[in-house]
């Protein structure tokens, strides 16, 4: 896509090089040509639905005459002049075999990159450590003491409420009750006894009652005969038998936990066909974004600064300006993951030692870090090597390491490694990543990366009718979304760590809600035994996102594939040619969506999208099997037509999605695509034909293992060089 | 994951109210009752029934001469206010990829091919809108349920660079009235004096410029673009505190701004059923933000180009058809001709007279409120638009536009006017002049101001 905003300098002259090498970054000709030519062309010109046009024998100026009068061919004469012109002259020097040899990985550009909503909470929890919540969970015990388990995150009790959870161990009880100074320690439930309810999902007890604010003592009791304290508790007290009374301490007064600290943030823009939220050059700061990072720096600060002595051990009472420099010395440098300049640190200093009390202080000077575009950014601007071209800091490397495998800011150790020379080297880089990949939060990196790379996170927000489909309901689309989360992670870390087995792997990971909307018995990691399903291709969640709320839709499902399998987009429709057949009771949607094929003008594109949907048919809108639609069979056939490319008339026929995940699996482009999305991922950026060396520089050396994937995404040159 | 917040302890009660805790005291010179003069945008997605492939005649237009006029059934809920309305034909976005929603969602308000230049609004921010607390409001409804791509949003605050709507209109609503930190437990504003708390923001602000500037002149050109737009953001938060937070009372001149809000939550934010309720809430506040003089532009934008949005789920509209989901893009494709018999045909009409319904409530409260002599759309120029012209040919000529209010006297309302062609950004610049703006060009095909149609 056009990016006038980041427009760098042009090729004044021409951009290749007496040696037919080729400046992609600096051309003016290669971004209008992406834009306009490569959907048909191809990305190298190798050809797709329009002819090849490497190494292109035609003169500039036939080019530019051709391309001036009758190109995009889908909507011909929006390039002349110096756009036809500047394509002509990319084409002649840019789409030459020499030009295009990877002799060299071009650096990255020069960046600042805007924490995502993801990365705001995921930073501040960790900045934070206990006083912010975790943000998302499976089950209430998930979540810190007072806070519930809501629809996968972590919300605050009500300040006179607890929270009660109890994790029984794979016991079976009868009940499970609450007694405490509350309910004059009733020994049963008939008695006043608070009773905890089992949720066969999550497999805990959980209960949440409105107690009062005070400091209270409670124990919980099992079947109504044996009494225990609380182990999730974080105090208790003697209990008089020698035994120990849990406390909770419920007070409305003063701070309270704060929730998402990034629900009033916007969302991320998203490039077009780039299904992620990392996109760095469209994340910019409007006035809503300052005016909800600012309510978020109070409700995070006004918190976690309540008590300064919890943040530094300091005597704060003594000389505020020592106990501010120890605290802001720390804290600063891991906000800013880098130390604080001296003049930073003189001036945080005395945003706490200017205040009326310590606290205030502190509260200010945590509110300003959180402000400062040394926290919001992170910064890949690296130092200049004297040779045009740029390095990342230490620091910018910890940083960039750090957010790459476990989506978070760096660790103290990190930083540490950083200041002492570890990372300035690929082995120490290496060294680091593979720690890194131990982290448990790399296995939300990965889940995170598979829900935004099938579309599966769609699956939150897509309706579907709820007289068709009653148990669609929000419970069943989190559990949905978990299953693809906590699949990618398993298939990554638990299982061969192979693109093969995301794809086409024989079992998924279900809990009990997604088991009982399947109709499976058995969750955890749960075998396909019929053939019906492989791979995240196969999951409800792709399948029902990509469907509509009362139909399915062979044409949405197809363009996922194209698009986000196989990193292949298609030319825009004909303007007359939107729209979905009627709905017909007599029919198939097969049926119906073959009228694509039926005109010339709407084949061209509709056979290599619709042949892959039709073979999806057999998973109805909500993505749950079904063998029949309106009283008559479904036609399984699809075709996975051309995987490698567009144009190159192959044929791979399918009857099952276990059968088209095999096909992408195994083929040159699927693999290829998924090393293609995860650096959009990782590094941020919708790449450009200068992008293209490092992706194959990775390519080359992944074997198809994901974790490695990962590693060798950050050895590549492009990881710590800029341009 | 989306965010399952819940929004605000209602606690069952319906509206929110918000008493005027920082006052709106907004009398600024340039911004009295009687002359301040409003802009906003109303967007409603995927077309409307023009002329259609197989020629059949565009339901849209008037018919009579300039000033003798009748409405089409399309526009007729728009009878009340024919007087104060410019009905366009003829305005077009130009011929380059005709043909195409994104196309056309770009350029709807940047007037530039590739939405290559600031939207009409971010534009109108920067000039007569730079003084105040909000600048500029982008309020959407049910924009972003979907993780659309950026081509969907209409408001351009840079070159090529869309941003999205706030879609949340409880929390809009406590960015807008509530006050800075007033959005939940634990805010520094439960301690603490008002002026207190307004200039630790603004020293916390300062610092905060200082680090950004310094950035800056680090790095030269480099995200140049990115970190003057950042300044630029809290700049304007800065305003807005110095406007907000200096507190009284003293000279409001709206009543309490309250929106209703039954039943939106995080969870309902993005449920079609709720779409009329969210589109209501969010026109409301824009309209008592106005009337406030919070702001003086603002953008409202409905769902977005290619909606899935299944509007036979509103209740108690035509549209409503239990047990039968109807698309707006679905119905947009009607088909080749304008075929009654045909249920997407059918319905793309209800569709239309709809959304030009909900622009009819909103001028409704424009001119329920008075002002001055007039009411406040006597003051306000409300503009309607969508990114194509009919649903199913997606050309981009012959745009369905309509601009209401009188823009405090400089606009000749009343009036049907057909352009036969002449390119819209023409529009852009005579709205621009009658806010005050003397602008001569506008995005890519600006010849001036569009003739025959300021006083």
């Amino acid at each position: 896509m056009m990016r006038p905003l980041l427009a760098a300098a042009w090729c004044i002259a021409a951009c290749s090089g007496s040696d037919g090498s080729y400046d992609y970054a600096d051309s003016k000709g290669a971004p209008l040509y992406q834009q306009m030519c490569q959907v048909c062309h191809g990305e190298t010109g190798e050809g797709g639905l329009g002819p090849a046009l490497r190494d292109e024998t035609k003169s500039q100026s036939d080019l530019a005459s051709i391309i001036s009068s009758s190109m995009p061919q889908y909507a011909p004469g929006q390039c002349t002049g110096d756009c036809a012109t500047e394509i002509a002259e990319f084409i002649a020097h840019g789409l030459t075999t020499r030009a295009l040899r990877c002799d060299a990985v071009t650096p990255a550009p020069r960046r600042l990159r805007l924490l995502t909503r993801r990365e705001y909470r995921a930073t501040v929890r960790d900045l934070f450590g206990a006083a912010t919540p975790v943000m998302q969970c499976q089950r209430a015990s998930d979540c810190t003491y007072r806070d519930t388990c809501s629809v996968g995150s972590c919300e605050p009790t009500a300040c006179d409420a607890q929270t009660f959870v109890f994790d029984p161990q794979g016991q079976t009880h009868t009940t499970v009750h609450v007694a405490g100074d509350f309910n004059n320690w009733a020994a049963t439930i008939a008695a006043g006894g608070l009773a905890l309810a089992y949720s066969p999902d999550s497999g805990l007890w959980v209960g949440t009652f409105s107690i009062g604010q005070g400091t209270h003592q409670y124990k919980l009791v099992l079947d109504e005969q044996t009494w225990v304290a609380d182990p999730r508790a974080p105090a208790s007290a003697p209990d008089g038998f020698g035994g120990q009374n849990s406390v909770a301490a419920l007070s409305c007064a003063g701070p309270q936990p704060v929730g998402d600290p990034a629900a009033g943030f916007p969302v991320e823009a998203r490039p077009s066909t780039f299904p992620f939220d990392t996109d760095a050059d469209l994340a910019l700061v409007t006035s809503t974004s300052v005016d909800a990072y600012l309510a978020a720096a109070e409700q995070i600060a006004a918190f976690v600064a309540a008590d300064p002595s919890t943040l530094a051990q300091c005597d704060w009472t003594g000389s505020r300006a020592t106990c501010a420099q120890s605290l802001l010395g720390d804290l600063g440098q891991r906000a800013f993951r880098r130390p604080l300049a001296s003049d930073e640190l003189g001036r945080y200093t005395s945003l706490v030692s200017g205040a009326p009390d310590a606290a205030t202080g502190v509260q200010t000077a945590i509110e300003a870090l959180l402000m400062s575009p040394s926290f919001l950014y992170r910064s890949e601007l690296g130092v200049s090597d004297g040779n045009g071209h740029y390095k990342l800091t230490p620091y910018e490397i910890a940083t960039a390491l750090s957010y790459t495998f476990v989506g978070s800011t760096p660790s103290s150790d990190l930083l540490a490694a950083a200041a002492g020379g570890e990372l300035d080297d690929e082995t120490g880089i290496e060294k680091w990543a593979r720690t890194l990949l131990m982290d448990p939060r790399a296995r939300d990196q990965v889940s995170e990366f598979a829900a935004q790379w099938t579309g599966a996170e769609n699956v939150l927000t897509v309706d579907k009718r709820s007289d068709l489909f009653p148990d669609f309901d929000d419970s069943a689309r989190t559990a949905l979304y978990d299953e693809t989360r906590a699949f990618a992670a398993s298939a990554v870390f638990d299982g061969t760590g192979q693109y093969t087995e995301l794809m086409t792997a024989n079992y998924t990971v279900l809990d009990g809600v997604s088991a009982a909307f399947y109709g499976v018995t058995g969750t955890g990691k749960v075998p396909y035994g019929d053939g019906k399903r492989a791979g995240v291709l196969g999951h409800a969640s792709v399948l029902a996102a990509t469907a509509h709320s009362d139909q399915t839709s062979p044409v949405v499902r197809g363009l996922l594939v194209r698009r986000n399998f196989l990193c292949e987009d298609l030319p825009p429709p004909p303007p007359t040619g939107g729209g979905l057949p009627p709905v017909d009771p007599s029919a198939t949607t097969q049926q119906r969506f073959m009228m694509h094929s039926a005109s010339p003008a709407c084949s061209s594109c509709h056979t290599y999208i619709d042949q892959i949907g039709f073979g999806l048919e057999r998973f109805d809108p909500a993505g749950r099997w079904r063998d029949s639609e309106n009283g008559m069979a479904i036609d399984p056939n699809g075709n996975m037509n051309d995987v490698e490319r567009l144009g190159t008339s192959t044929s791979a026929p399918f009857t099952s999605e276990p059968q088209l995940a095999q096909t992408i699996a195994t083929s040159e482009a699927g693999p290829a695509c998924f090393v293609r999305q995860y650096l959009r991922f990782s590094r941020g950026l919708a790449e450009t034909l200068a992008e293209r060396c490092d992706r194959e520089w990775v390519a080359a050396r992944w074997g198809g293992d994901v974790r490695e994937l990962m590693v060798q995404s950050v050895l590549s040159p492009a990881f710590v060089e800029r341009r | 994951m989306i965010s399952r917040r819940r929004l605000l302890q209602l606690g069952g009660a319906a509206a929110i109210t918000w008493p005027l805790r920082r006052g709106a005291r907004l009398l600024r010179a340039n911004n009295s009752p009687g002359t301040a003069k409003r802009f906003i945008v109303f967007y409603f997605p995927d077309g409307i029934v023009g002329q259609s492939q197989g020629g059949d005649p565009s339901l849209w237009p008037p018919t009579g001469s300039e000033t003798a006029f009748t409405l089409s059934d399309s526009l007729s809920p728009l009878a009340p206010y024919q007087n104060q309305c410019v009905f366009f034909s003829g305005l077009s976005m130009g011929s380059t990829d005709s043909g195409s929603h994104p196309g056309g969602a770009k350029k709807l308000l940047t007037a530039a091919d590739e939405g290559n230049g600031l939207s009409i609004d971010q534009h109108l921010a920067q000039t007569v809108g730079a003084a105040d607390p909000f600048p500029s409001l982008y309020l959407g409804a049910q924009v972003n349920g979907d993780n659309p791509s950026a081509d969907m949003y209409i408001s351009y605050i840079a070159p090529g660079s869309s941003t999205p709507p706030q879609d949340d209109p409880v929390a809009a609503f406590q960015r807008v009235f509530g006050g800075m930190g007033t959005t939940g437990g634990g805010s520094g504003s439960s301690s603490g004096s008002g002026s207190a708390d307004a200039a630790r923001r603004l020293s916390i602000l300062d610092n905060a410029k200082a680090e950004i500037q310094a950035l800056e002149s680090k790095l030269g050109t480099t995200e140049k673009t990115k970190l003057d737009l950042h300044l630029q953001a809290v700049r304007q938060v800065e305003t807005q505190i110095q406007a907000l937070g200096s507190g009284g009372m003293g000279g409001a001149t709206c009543s309490s701004p309250s929106i209703d809000a039954t039943g939106i939550d995080s969870s309902t934010l993005y449920a079609p059923e709720m779409f009329p309720q969210v589109l209501k809430a969010q026109t409301d506040l824009m309209v008592q933000a106005m009337a406030c003089g919070l702001t003086r532009v603002g953008v409202i934008q409905c769902a977005h180009h290619t909606s899935n949005l299944i509007m036979s789920r509103f209740a108690n509209t035509p549209l409503y058809t239990p047990n039968f989901d109807m698309r707006s893009h679905q119905a947009s494709h009607y088909g080749a001709t304008h075929d009654p018999t045909n249920i997407q045909y059918a319905d793309y009409v209800l569709q239309v007279k709809w959304w030009v319904e909900q622009y009819a409530y909103l001028l409704s409260q424009l001119a329920a409120r008075p002002e001055g002599d007039g009411t406040m759309l006597d003051n306000s120029l409300v503009f309607l638009c969508t990114e194509i012209c009919d649903g199913n040919t997606h050309l981009h000529d012959d745009m369905p536009f309509v601009l209401a209010g009188g823009g405090g006297g400089t606009i000749r309302t009343g009036r049907y006017v057909d352009y036969g062609y002449h390119r819209h950004g023409d529009l852009f610049i005579a709205i621009a002049n009658a806010m005050g703006d003397p602008i001569t060009s506008f995005g890519d095909a600006s010849s001036g101001a569009l003739p025959n149609l300021l006083a």
